[in-house]
């Protein structure tokens, strides 16, 4: 059994115990988002957005699933209507097979008004002793005035190959603010597929986070309306590459209301045999006049052997604009490291500061002192333990 | 303590240092002196190990060991120091961090335990006081945004951060006010022991009214074609280099 039949049929078999663990809400849309599935098919890399990544074979391999068998505890209507009405199966085929058999959905509501002082932090923690899928939902609502953090935080404990698929939905109100952070920290045998979509009202503020310390394949899009007037978004994105790993970061801004802004900054250090993908389309609407928009992908690429594709891409159909895209390709700053030695800093000590140095940008954009603190510090010790390992010496 | 014999080398395929022979021994200061573009910093740039420079004929001999062989962060920790003539940025990486890593490497070479922090922050002070660098500075990037003056002091700092035994200085009055080079020269005294030794380029008599030279060369197309006391400096201040070549 290969490719999607493996899960459609696991779906139409396990139907039960997936719907026994899950809301109400996620089992009525699970028949309409198989029939998607099997409509759409993988997509192939012949797909505009999914031209970099090889979703395919990420899924070829047989995974074990485990779900659960308790029945879940059923959520509030109101709270949960909002479920699937921004992640659409009808027209991605991820979002359609995590539709289809996601089991676990974490909400996190912020009521009108509601200013939440710390974090909310979700850490999922990869274990298993046989290679394992997991789908996952969260859901974030921000109501009008709110103001709310998340953290959400990967890591993969086993040396096992893991397939993860989230899908995550925000909802920003009126004159809210959201920010969400994704940190992945896994290894090289980890894929991962993340696709948010985000709404964001009028007055209303997201920042969005990105940041890809370590893993296998990732590959993570992050499309945003911004629906109401003066609405604002800040999507920024950091990966570290090293070995065979790919990261492939694919945005969407959509504005679609007068009077919005929206910042974008992703930066990636890639290094040996690694590849980075970056598409950022930034799409104004006729109806969208007063556009500020600001798009930068800025990439180190340290071997030959490394490969950095970069896209980014602004389509303007309001006349009263101002917008700017754009990306750069570099290698390391051969004076400075070479100013660095100079003064006594081994090659292997200097690159690292350089390539820390790099990153460091995206970390300053991160209000949140303690956990811009402690990915300094993680930024450091991959930089290290990257340099450190023979395989990373260059010649 | 530093012996140059017979040094060729070439960058970008092109031969700039064309057999340069030049003994430094312990405590002496030389200056070097010559037209734009006749290989000074030619010559240090390859004395510091820079990869862009490939030396075809010659050797260098650095407290009796092969200096050519060494990579540019052990000539450092040998004690090799090189003020550059153009100092480059390094946006991200602070004052204080690159500052911190240097000088650990260097301890680190002789065996010894990385500073703790607040010894460092001392030493810095300390330091910076004898070039009166600016402490804002200190929390900058690496050069980033300081004035020409600022990046030759800060040269001159990183020197006496890392106490080097052999400097050579490559145009370091070049960018500086009057005052700044007198604070600049002044310190850069203040930091010399009986055995440091050092190469000073420049085009003027002014730094080494200051540094008091013992030995003046002249280098003239990758060639040294004169080598004479402090008054060869004067000569050539009054003179030029027409009568040399
Ligand atoms: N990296 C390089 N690539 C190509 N040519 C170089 C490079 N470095 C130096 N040169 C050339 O070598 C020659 C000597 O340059 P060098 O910088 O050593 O001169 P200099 O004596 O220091 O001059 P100045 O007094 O102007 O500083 C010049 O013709 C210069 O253009
Ligand atoms: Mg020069």
């Amino acid at each position: 059994m290969k490719g999607i039949d493996q899960y459609i049929e696991f779906f139409r078999s396990e139907r039960q115990r997936i719907d026994a663990g899950s809301q109400a809400v996620m089992n009525a849309q699970r028949e309409a988002a198989a029939e998607a599935l099997q409509r759409l098919g993988f997509p192939t890399q012949k797909v505009e957005r999914y031209k970099y990544t090889d979703v395919a074979a990420a899924f070829a391999p047989n995974y074990g699933i485990s779900l659960a068998a308790a029945s879940a505890p059923q959520l509030e209507e109101a709270l949960i209507s909002r479920y699937g009405t921004l992640a659409r199966v009808e027209d991605d085929a991820l979002t359609a097979l995590n539709t289809m058999l996601a089991q676990e959905l974490i909400v996190v509501h912020a009521a009108a008004g509601e200013h939440r002082e710390h974090p909310v932090q979700i850490t999922n923690t990869l274990r298993a002793t046989a290679p394992l899928m997991q789908n996952r939902r969260l859901l974030i609502i921000a109501e009008a005035g709110a103001d709310v953090q998340v953290i959400l935080g990967d890591r993969a404990e086993a040396q096992q190959d893991f397939l993860t698929t989230q899908v995550t939905e925000v909802f920003v109100g009126e004159g809210a603010r959201v920010a969400l952070y994704d940190i992945e920290d896994t290894h090289d045998r980890c894929h991962r597929f993340h696709q948010v979509f985000a709404q964001v009202a009028a007055g209303g503020h997201l920042t969005h986070t990105a940041f890809t310390l370590a893993s296998g394949v990732s590959r993570n899009q992050t499309d945003v309306q911004l629906v109401g007037e003066g609405a604002d978004v800040q999507l920024l994105g950091c990966a570290i590459l090293n070995g065979q790993q790919h990261v492939d970061n694919n945005t969407l801004i959509d504005h679609r209301a007068p009077g919005c802004t929206s910042r974008e900054l992703y930066k990636y250090v890639v290094d040996q045999q690694a590849t980075g993908a970056f598409a950022g389309r930034v799409l104004v609407r006729q109806e969208a006049q007063q556009t500020d928009s600001v798009e930068r992908n800025a990439n180190l690429v340290c071997t030959d052997q490394a490969r950095m594709w970069t896209q980014p891409m602004l389509e303007i159909y309001a006349d009263d604009v101002k917008c700017s895209h754009g990306s750069t390709v570099g290698q390391l700053n051969e004076a400075a490291l070479f100013y660095m030695r100079q003064r006594g800093i081994s090659e292997s000590e200097a690159r690292m500061l350089l390539k820390q140095a790099f990153a460091s940008e995206v970390l300053h954009e991160i209000p949140l002192e303690a956990l811009r603190q402690r990915l300094h510090m993680q930024v450091e010790k991959r930089f290290r333990s990257c340099d450190d390992c023979k395989l990373c010496k260059k010649e | 303590m530093l012996e140059i014999k017979n040094l060729h080398a070439t960058v970008g395929g092109k031969e700039i240092l064309k057999g340069i022979d030049l003994t430094v021994r312990d405590g002496e200061m030389h200056a070097l002196m010559g037209l734009n573009g006749a290989g000074k910093s030619t010559l240090s740039n390859v004395l510091v190990g820079h990869p862009a420079y490939t030396v075809t004929e010659g050797s260098v001999t650095f407290n009796g060991k092969d200096l050519l062989a060494m990579s540019p962060d052990e000539r450092s920790h040998e004690g090799l120091f090189l003020s550059f003539q153009q100092p480059v940025e390094i946006p991200g990486v602070s004052m204080v961090n690159f500052m911190r890593a240097a000088l650990n490497a260097k301890r680190k070479y002789q065996g010894l335990e990385p500073l703790d922090a607040g010894s460092f922050l001392k030493l810095m002070r300390e330091k910076r006081k004898i070039v009166e660098l600016d402490n804002k500075l200190m929390s900058r990037s690496v050069n980033e945004g300081f004035s020409g003056g600022e990046r030759k002091r800060n040269e001159i700092f990183q020197m006496a951060m890392l106490e080097p035994t052999m400097c050579i200085l490559d145009e370091t009055d070049s960018g500086l006010d009057v005052d700044a080079l007198r604070i600049v020269a002044e310190g850069f005294n203040k930091l010399r022991t009986p055995q440091t030794s050092a190469i000073v380029i420049t085009h003027y008599q002014r730094l080494l009214d200051y540094l008091k030279p013992d030995i003046v060369h002249v280098l003239i197309d990758g060639r040294i074609v004169k080598t004479g006391g402090p008054e060869l400096a004067a000569e050539i201040e009054e003179r030029g280099f027409d009568w040399l070549r």
